[in-house]
């Protein structure tokens, strides 16, 4: 039975070291200590801008795509092919695209952290700027967390965009039994900067937590090159399932109770 | 990689077969890591995504009946098989990259070269075949929990459950069970062969290894939604009857 229950335990058993450290890093953001290092805060940006923009945005336009022809082609199978625009427009804005934004941060920026932070601590970089007098976990790990704050909700936006390109491009131009002024009608009236904002908060809670997670990961790895690659294979697990739950629960939380459709009364 | 591919494909079928028992335990060992998360995040997923908001545009129209219906086309055709690669590349594929990263790093498989032991087919076959083993299973129970997902969706909103039933089965067919599960054995492949090949070609000390399960996540994901969106349409369009409302 051994490794059958390893993973869980292990979760619960982190659980709180993630939470306090978490903690850590989010008072050292909010009580603006992190301003003291912001050079390095505008160069993670820089690393974040120039390394993921491209990556994420390509994923969200696949994703896009895909969600086009299930929208038309379900749409059509109803007879109403004129309102792929609904589909397109919410499964873009409010699913798919937190979802795609979500998974390709957890592959390319979390796991991207761990990498980084974890050779780091092997090679004892971070025993260093402690030696030096420098807080490590303020230099490296809030200096991060503020970066994505400032970069991710513009290119957030700019993935939505993507999304919704690349919807319009399968459903218009790829099936076209929709004429593009057609589906632009029902398109934007079927959402509303309400829903937008929401599904940004949604992505950003995501983002919180792969970095979060991939700091944490990466700060604490040991045992070497293998010890650094587990950290990482470990923060990947953890972040997926935080991700779907965060989607899960955004989707309770701000379009449970009320579809936000403007239909009927 | 296409390289890796084709040697991966030609030593898996040719004689002698001494991977068996490395098969076995990888299999065990992708089962044991991907369970859990591959449950929480289908419930999840079915739950949030089409569960809710569809369940939210039915009722706008008083058919939350046609909820079943449209799971078929939500969990059975994308969701269940997008998951189950995204659960398995992320928790077994980068597994396997810190694995066999960490065995080049450590000169394992320049050692086992040296011996006479081919690294293709005593370590890349048996994980190639496995993932793609697991991945396939792995739909079947993708599917069931999304279901559960949706039947949860139906209960939230004070739904019975026999209408979610009988349009669900009225509009399953063999064509969407079939290639549901060939989608997702060809993601379980894709997997491995990425996974793989970052592990065998990892260099750098610590560091390299981290940035072998990075950039073969990164690949991975890309290749499997490319690959979806290509099979998809490719499915729709040749079987138009799966189209079809009941």
């Amino acid at each position: 039975m051994g490794g059958w229950l390893a993973l869980p335990k292990e979760w619960i058993g982190s659980f709180g070291s993630i939470a306090k450290f978490s903690g850590k890093i989010l008072k050292q953001v909010y009580t603006l200590r992190v301003l003291h290092f912001f050079g390095e805060t505008l160069r993670q940006c820089g690393v974040l801008i120039l390394g993921s923009t491209l990556v994420i945005w390509g994923l969200v336009f696949i994703v896009g795509l895909q969600c086009g022809i299930e929208g038309a082609y379900f749409t059509r199978a109803q007879g109403a092919p004129a309102y792929s625009g609904v589909f397109a427009a919410w499964c873009d804005l409010r699913e798919i695209v937190p979802y795609g934004f979500g998974y390709m941060m957890a592959a390319k920026v979390g796991t991207g952290i761990v990498a980084e932070l974890g050779s780091m601590r092997i090679s004892d970089e971070i025993d260093a700027l402690e030696v030096m007098g420098i807080d490590s976990v303020l230099f490296l790990c809030a200096t991060k967390l503020l970066a994505s704050w400032l970069v991710l909700p513009f290119m957030y936006m700019a993935a939505v965009g993507a999304g919704f390109f690349a919807s319009y491009l399968a459903v218009v131009q790829q099936i076209g039994e929709v004429s593009p002024g057609g589906f632009s009608l029902i398109f934007w009236m079927f959402q509303n900067p309400p829903d937008l904002l929401y599904s940004v908060i949604k992505a950003m809670v995501m983002a919180t937590a792969i970095v979060l997670v991939g700091c944490y990961y990466g700060y604490h790895a040991g045992g070497g090159p293998v010890g650094v690659g587990t950290a990482t294979a470990k923060s990947m697990v953890m972040n997926i399932v935080l991700v779907h739950l965060i989607g899960m629960l955004g989707t309770q939380v701000f379009w449970g109770a009320n579809p936000r459709a403007p239909i009927g009364g | 990689m296409m390289i890796l591919t084709g040697k991966t494909l030609v030593s898996a079928l040719r004689p002698p077969y001494p991977y068996g028992s490395e098969f076995v335990g990888q299999f065990l060992f992708a089962l044991r890591l991907c369970w859990l998360p591959l449950l929480i995040s289908t419930v999840a997923v079915s739950y949030g995504a089409p569960g809710l908001q569809a369940a939210n545009f039915l009722i706008l129209f008083g058919a939350l009946d046609r909820l079943g219906g449209f799971f078929v086309l939500a969990i059975i055709r994308e969701f269940a098989p997008f998951v189950c690669a995204i659960i398995v590349a992320g928790v077994a594929g980068t597994a396997i990259t810190a694995d066999l990263g960490a065995r080049k790093i450590r000169e394992e498989l320049d050692a086992l070269q040296v011996l006479g032991v081919d690294p293709v087919k005593n370590l890349v076959v048996p994980r190639f075949l496995a993932l793609m083993l697991v991945t396939g299973l792995f739909d079947i129970f993708a599917i069931i929990f999304g279901i559960t997902g949706g039947l949860i969706a139906t209960l939230v909103n004070g739904a019975p459950l026999g209408p979610f039933w009988a349009t669900f089965f009225t509009n399953a067919s063999t064509t969407d069970l079939w290639g549901s599960l060939l989608k997702c054995t060809l993601f379980g492949a894709i997997t491995a062969i990425v996974c793989c090949y970052k592990g065998m070609t990892a260099s750098g000390g610590a560091e390299g290894v981290g940035k072998a399960v990075n950039q073969a996540v990164v690949i991975t994901f890309l290749g499997v939604f490319a690959f979806n969106y290509v099979f998809t349409q490719t499915l729709l369009a040749t079987h138009p009857e799966i189209q079809v409302i009941r």
